[in-house]
């Protein structure tokens, strides 16, 4: 990876972080996108989009909602997307596996992160208590600008982070993985799928609301057996 | 409204500097001060800054029908309405707001949207996956930002009517069953998709073990969450890979 390279993928996973919660929550930090947007950077974009799809099946699990700490998967997609489309000879199965497992700690240590820098914002608004109360808009808006820089330092050391140890935990991987590559092509499968599983059972929940969700496994069954065919 | 492109533009950040304390309240602020600038007085003046000290305090609703609250909230210091009930109507609106849009956004069109271009990508669509994902969450998105704002400032203080509109009840009753229709019809084929071309045991054993990974989380209940029992065992997959003699 070229060191421009590397600065676009910091750049837009970056951008993704932000969108999250803090601008504009337009949702390109989902993993399918922001995994595309990382092997756009590196000039590569569908590998990048394969591992992205394959963390949006992770993300189904837990969704943003509320006032919950939630896993930010956006800057550590970008980060994997952007090492997946870097590889020149495409990743085996346990390549795959080093670059998920790094994403689905970066999507929790993202989360924690978030957990910090919304109670450095608190702090913030202690400190300008008493001209927030006598509604100055210069006060708001410092606020408001503080919090978007420690979203972007959040975002960006995220992204730099992940592509640092991702860039080691990959081929390290990739080389010194003596076992069968289809225990982590089975490993991948049934992580992904579970988590998605468990993500859409907890969807409907139980009662007539779990017929829809087992209607459209039974769909998706008969599609993709006469697929596979 | 006055300002209504610079609020609703404004309203994309309505999370910038979310906290424990206001929550979205700094934001809120912040997103409604554009309007608050025609009260009387003008920017600075009394009205103003005792308007935008209310608007920056506690408010927590889902991002995307904020604007409901924003127009309501500055229709209502523009009419001349009492700080007491102006309050009330913002803390009124939280709850109504958050569930709302939680449901119609991110228990449902989210998983819908994000179903669709995971199918898409592995029927070979490729970057157009994404795209259509970007676009198809976007177009409601938008249009719920757009409608959210302009509903509010009609209603003012009589807001709770908008959250009556037919449209909007039938979407909820439409939701949980078409996000639950498109995530389970994902599933297997995101599964095809992973195992294509792999032997029957291969798809056996990752079939089985997608099963348990469901009902372990499931009987975990709050003590575990899908990202950390992940990384668990992918983590403990690649310790065995490495051992691996």
């Amino acid at each position: 990876m070229t060191f421009l390279q590397v600065g676009a993928a910091v750049l837009m996973g970056t951008l993704v972080g932000l969108d999250l919660a803090s601008v504009p929550q337009a949702m390109y930090s989902r993993p399918l996108v922001a995994g595309l947007l990382g092997g756009l950077a590196v000039g590569n974009p569908i590998p990048g989009l394969t591992v992205g799809a394959l963390l949006e099946l992770f993300a189904m699990d837990v969704l943003p909602v509320g006032a919950s700490r939630y896993p930010d998967w956006g800057p550590g997609a970008v980060a994997v997307g952007a090492l997946a489309g870097a590889h020149p000879d495409g990743m085996l199965a346990s390549g795959l596996l080093g670059l998920v497992l790094v994403a689905v700690v970066a999507a929790w240590t993202g989360g924690w992160l978030t957990h910090l820098v919304r109670r450095a914002n608190a702090a913030s608004v202690e400190s300008l208590r008493v001209a927030l109360e006598a509604g100055e808009m210069g006060a708001v808006r410092a606020v408001q600008r503080l919090g978007l820089l420690r979203d972007t330092v959040r975002s960006f050391a995220l992204t730099s982070l992940t592509m640092a140890v991702g860039d080691l935990l990959s081929t390290l991987f990739a080389r010194e993985w003596p076992g069968p590559q289809r225990i982590a092509q089975v490993a991948l499968a049934a992580t992904s799928i579970g988590v998605a599983l468990h993500g859409g059972v907890r969807l409907t929940g139980r009662g007539r609301q779990a017929l829809w969700f087992a209607g459209g496994l039974g769909a998706g069954a008969v599609t993709v057996t006469a697929w596979l065919r | 409204m006055p300002g209504f492109a610079r609020v609703l533009a404004r309203l994309f950040t309505i999370q910038a500097a979310w906290n424990y304390e206001r929550m979205q309240g700094i934001g809120f602020g912040h997103a409604a001060e554009p309007a608050l600038r025609a009260l009387p007085g003008g920017a600075g003046g009394e009205r103003y800054r005792g308007a935008l000290a209310r608007q920056s305090r506690f408010f927590n609703a889902h991002p995307y029908f904020a604007g409901l609250a924003v127009g309501a909230a500055v229709r209502a210091e523009l009419d001349g309405e009492a700080p007491e009930k102006i309050a009330r109507l913002r803390e009124a609106l939280c709850g109504p707001l958050g569930s709302l849009g939680d449901r119609l956004f991110w228990a449902s069109w989210l998983p819908v949207c994000a179903s669709i271009g995971i199918v898409l990508v592995a029927f070979g669509v490729r970057a157009w996956a994404a795209l259509a994902f970007l676009v198809l969450y976007n177009a409601a998105h938008l249009a719920c930002r757009v409608w959210a704002l302009r509903a509010g400032w009609r209603h003012g203080m009589q807001v709770v009517a908008a959250l009556s509109a037919p449209p909007l009840k039938a979407s909820v009753r439409l939701a949980t069953p078409l996000a639950g229709m498109a995530v389970g019809a994902a599933l297997p084929i995101a599964f095809g998709w992973q195992l294509r071309g792999a032997l029957p045991g291969t798809m056996v054993a990752a079939g089985a073990g997608a099963v348990v990974f469901a009902v372990v989380l499931r009987l975990a209940g709050g003590r575990t969450s899908g990202v950390t029992l992940a990384a668990a065992l992918l983590g403990a997959t690649w310790i065995l890979g490495v051992l691996w003699r």
